[in-house]
Parts: structure tokens; sequence; C-alpha cells
């Protein structure tokens, strides 16, 4: 993984000056609510328990800048899986238009569904490798609640943002937002549901612009 | 009609009335404050619940295990469940519910503990597990969705609430009296038709909450569980709590059930165990113990999911031992399928069929020791949101007295989870 890390620094600093864009970035920290108690399954009627900690998630948040921005060339494609009964990520922002698909790695049914305003559906139960995968478009930007109807426990947000610059932040709360366009912008930072932050910020060419969230 | 109709009209508005996305986000923060945690989240518990809002339309008797004096009943329930993990090993439940009975009743309201389970997973590839406590039976397949929120129907299948003639305070002396609890001879009359219907047994009292212990696992594509409980299938719930000393006669049942892949179950199960209640030993016939009076069931499931279908059928074979008559027998199954149309609009529809073995009569003959039975029933159901649902049912059967006459039963369910 670092070295993966390291292998796109290096490309985008062998790329970045040929580009020749006026391209600026922006960085700085979000202050994230405390961890949430993990859910508890429900096992009463399963003969057959296996495992019983789910995944801890530390709460992240979604800094993305708002504006308008011409529409992707080509559709986005990008996945949000279920895997040892949760979904992974489990909180996955996307542009507006992307397509979702919903792979099932377990070796057990789920079936996700979601009765969020921007997107209403329900995928049934299928197998895992199942061919297609099933998958949704989404077309309106909002927060989209995933639940499954067969584990009560399982939830996973779809945030969709009108927007190609967004970034999620590490567990500290910190982020990097690049390859940004010059001006004068408002920069979000989604936290949850109830919670989104913002302010305005001034772009300049090959600058990197502190940026923290009060 | 009156007062149940205006309750559920009511509840009816009050969910069309409510602004979907709010009630989403405050059940969801209700559930998280529900939550807690503490050793580093190795001890974690959630307290969780569903209120059920249940009217019924019927013409008398009411049918299945419901008990009302009128034509119509108004069934409010509050069911809550705790869940607690301690570590990734031992895992326990408790349900509560208060309400008007177990089964719908025409009474006050009560409240009891209906199950509370202590289960051990020493390995995590779930190859055993080991359960105590008072809990659903392992017989069957309609266990896993009795819950009113799982449930496509408001009311169980047939053979989870038909009534027999078959009775657990007294032991039947012949076949005419077996016959005259039946109600098949002598002739009996439609409001009596019921007066004893508190001593009579189905051939398995909905999800069988006995009390006692079990073992369950998972090897490859089978799956097996057993367990020993203070009560038979059919026992009623009063007798299912562990003050009920029947351990000198515990019922025992099992299930294997094999999952060749996620769309297909099957399972066979087979129990038995005394169906007489301590209290009934004066009764029996001399030389005979409790034990002679067993009831045993065989019962075969089959289940189907894929994409918005789901389809479920079981059939139970069942004899009751009576030394002085012999065994009498019955067959009943049910085969149910439920469609999703829309995320938010599914559709059930069920074929519910019992028939009776015969018994001999007093002068020399033999008559079915029941009335067969079939019954069609059909649910509609709406989501709201993923916390609220409502259910319509309406079932039709055959009535007992009159070939061309049918017993038609209306149900609505108005159900909020949390
Ligand atoms: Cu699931």
């Amino acid at each position: 993984m670092k070295k993966i890390r390291l292998l796109i620094v290096f490309i985008g600093a062998v790329l970045a000056p040929g580009l020749g864009r006026a391209e600026s970035v922006v960085e700085g920290r979000v202050p994230l609510p405390k961890a949430r108690t993990a859910p508890v399954m429900n096992k009463r009627y399963e003969i057959v328990s296996k495992g019983g900690v789910v995944a801890m998630n530390p709460p992240l948040a979604v800094v993305y800048l708002e504006g308008d921005f011409p529409a992707a060339a080509v559709q986005p494609v990008t996945q949000m899986s279920q895997k040892d009964l949760a979904f992974v990520p489990l909180l996955l922002p996307i542009r507006v238009g992307t397509k979702v698909e919903f792979p099932n790695l377990d070796d057990t049914y789920h079936d996700v569904f979601s009765y969020s305003a921007p997107k209403r559906f329900d995928l049934g139960r299928y197998l895992p490798g199942e061919k297609p995968v099933p998958s949704q478009v989404f077309e309106v930007p909002g927060l989209v609640t995933l639940r499954c109807d067969i584990h009560e426990h399982m939830r996973g947000l779809i945030l969709v943002l009108a927007t190609p610059h967004f970034v999620i932040t590490d567990t500290e709360g910190h982020f990097r937002l690049g390859g940004l366009p010059v001006g004068r912008y408002v920069l979000k930072a989604w936290v949850d549901s109830k919670t989104t932050l913002e302010r305005t910020v001034e772009l300049k060419e090959n600058s990197v612009l502190q940026a923290d969230f009060p | 009609m009156k007062t149940t109709g205006r309750i559920v009209v009511g509840c009816l508005l009050g969910a069309l009335a409510m602004p979907a996305r709010s009630s989403e986000d405050f059940i969801d923060r209700l559930d998280e404050s529900l939550s807690v945690s503490a050793l580093g989240g190795a001890f974690r518990g959630r307290l969780s619940g569903s209120l059920d809002l249940e009217g019924y339309f019927f013409s008398q008797p009411p049918p299945g295990l419901m008990v009302a004096s009128g034509p119509e009943l108004f069934a409010p329930r509050l069911s809550m469940f705790l869940d607690v993990q301690l570590g990734e090993k031992i895992y326990a439940f408790v349900q509560a519910r208060v309400d008007r009975g177990f089964d719908p009743t025409d009474g006050g309201m009560e409240g009891r503990f209906d199950e509370y389970a202590l289960r051990l997973t020493p390995w995590q590839d779930g190859r055993f597990n080991f359960q105590v406590g008072k809990f659903a039976t392992v017989v069957g397949s309609w266990v896993h969705r009795h819950g009113s929120w799982d449930n496509p129907f408001v009311t169980a299948p047939l053979p989870y609430e038909n009534l027999t003639g078959m009775w657990d305070v007294a032991a039947v002396r012949n076949g005419s009296t077996l016959l005259r609890w039946a109600h098949v001879q002598p002739k009996h009359f439609p409001g009596d038709a019921f007066a004893d219907s508190r001593f009579r047994l189905p051939i398995i009292w909905g999800p069988s909450y006995a009390t006692g212990a079990a073992i369950s696992g998972e090897v490859g594509k089978f799956t097996y569980a057993g367990e020993i409980k203070n009560g038979a299938l059919a026992s009623r719930p009063e007798y299912w709590g562990s003050d009920e000393v029947r351990w000198d006669h515990p019922t025992y049942s099992a299930r294997v059930g094999f999952r060749p892949d996620e769309r297909w179950t099957m399972g066979f199960s087979a129990s038995a165990g005394s169906y007489l209640l301590p209290s009934a030993a004066p009764t029996i016939a001399p030389g005979t113990s409790l034990d002679d009076y067993r009831e045993v069931v065989l019962a075969q499931d089959v289940g189907f999911a894929w994409h918005h279908w789901q389809l479920w059928a079981e059939a139970f074979e069942t004899r009751f031992e009576i030394p002085t008559v012999g065994d009498v027998r019955t067959t009943a199954y049910y085969v149910e399928a439920k469609y999703k149309f829309t995320p938010q609009f599914s559709g059930a529809v069920r074929w519910n069929e019992q028939v009776f073995g015969t018994v001999s009569d007093s002068v020399g003959g033999r008559l079915p020791w029941g009335y067969d039975r079939w019954r069609i029933d059909v649910a509609p159901s709406f989501r709201f949101t993923p916390h609220v649902q409502v259910k319509l049912q309406y079932s039709v059967q055959p009535d007992d007295l009159g070939a061309h006459d049918y017993q038609h039963t209306l149900a609505v369910q108005f159900t909020v989870r949390f």
C-alpha cells in the first residue's frame, strides 16, 4: 500500500508540471464525532451463529468542493461490496451519474435496499458470484442509506455529490484534496446526516491551501 | 367493527401523515441510543423492539388460537428484545411482551418474558453451538420468520394454530371421547364449538418457546440442531416456563438441514414427547405412564429464495399415541410464496391444509377424528419506512357445518420497529 502511494506521488510529480494546468490543492482537518457503539447482531433464530464481533467503524468525513462543473465524459463505475455481514466501504462518496455495483462477497444472501429519497431500490437476493453484479445508477445528489432486509444491523452510506472534487478524510479527520480549479469556492465537509460544515476558499494556481474546519 | 376499525384506520392515517424521512432518522438515532458497549467493545448490548397494532374481523367462532366473544378483536402488542454479545463466544437474548395474551384474546393486557437464552459458540466456524433457556423450537422453518416484521402474513400457517380434538388436561379413554372432543360426534352446535378450546391442542403451538437446551451447528452444506424441552410441540404457552416441572417427561426434537446453494434449504425434523400435563396423570389408563401418551411429529421443510421471490413449504406427519385407543394421525402442510413487487410493496399467498386419520367410534365403525380443513391466506404488505409497515390479510376456509359455507377472516397489522 505504501509503495503504491509512493508510486502515485512519483507519477504525479512527473506528470503534474507537464500538464501545465493551473491546479490547486487544499488540505486541512475536519473535527470528527465520537465513534459509535458497534452494532449487535440479532442472532435469535439462527441456529448456526458464526462470529460475534462486528467491525467498529470510526467516523469519517467527506470533504468536497461545491461548484458548477462539467459532466463526466465517461460514466464513473465503482463498487460497494458486502463482506462479513457489513458494507465495504461503509461510506462511499460518488459523483452524480455514477454506477455503483454491489457484489456479494459473503457465502450467504444479502438483500440490499434503500428507502432514501435520492434513490429508492431493492436489489433482492442474489448469489455470490452471480452475473451481472446488481448495480444502480445514482442521478440525484443527496445521502442514500443502505440497509439489508436480512441483516438488521447492516448499514452503509452513499453520498451522491454534484462535484467531481471530493475526498474522504482519514480517521483523524485529515484530508488533502488535489487537482482543483483556481477560483473562489465553497468547501464543504459532510460529517453525518445532520452535520455538513462549510467555508469559502480562495484557490490559487499551484499552491497548497491550509483550510481547517472549525 | 367500530372500535377496532377506528383504531386501525387511525394508525394507517398516522403512518401516511408521518414524514417518512424524519421518522427514519429518529428511529435510527433511537437505535443508537439504545445500544451500549463496554470493555473496549467486547461487551455490547442492544435494546430493540416492535409495536404491533392488530385488528381482526371474523365470523364466529374465531379462527386458530384466538379467543374472542365478538366478531372483531383489537390486539396491540409491544415486544422488547435485548441482544447481548460478550466477546465472540457468548450471545444472549431476551424477548419480553406486553399484549392481550400470547395468542390474541379479548382479555386484559399482560406482560411476559417469552424468550430468554444464553448461547455458547466455542468455534468461529459455527460447527457447534450450545444454547440453554426458553426459546423457539428447532423444528421446521417457520420460526425464522415468525416475528411480525418478517412474517409475510399476520397469522401463523395452519399447522401452527389449527386446533385438533386432543386435550392436554386429560387422557382420551376411547374413540367416542376423542370424537366428542373433536366435535365430530355427537353433532355439535356453533355456539359451543369452541367452549372447550382452552383444552385443545394444535400439532405445534406457534414458535413453541418451551424451556430446555439445544445444540446446533453447520458442517459444510449441512446443518444440524437438537433440543430437549419441557413441553411437546403441541404444548400451550402457559406451560413453557421452567417452573412447570416436566423434566421427568421431556420432549426431544431435532432437525437436519441441507443447503445445496443459497437458493435452496431443505430440512427434516422429528419430535417426540408427552402431550399430557402432569395434572392429567390421574386420568391415564392403569399401568401406563405419561410417556405412553406421546406426540410424535415428522416434518419436512423446503425453501427457495432468489431475487424478489421467497417460497416455503412444510409438511407435518403427526401421531398422538393413546394406549387405550391406538395411534391417531393427522397430516398438515402449507405452501407459501412471497414476491416483492417494488422496494416497498410485497404480496404473499399461502395454501394450508390439514387432514385427519380415523378412530373407532362406539358402534364399530371408524370416523375421522377431526374435520379436514383447507385455508387460503392472501396478504399484501407495504413498508412506509425501514421501520414502519402495514399488512392486510384475508383468509377463507370452509365452515365445519355447512358444505357451502365459508368462514372469512380479515386482519390488519400495523408495525413500528425500533
Ligand atoms: Cu445482509
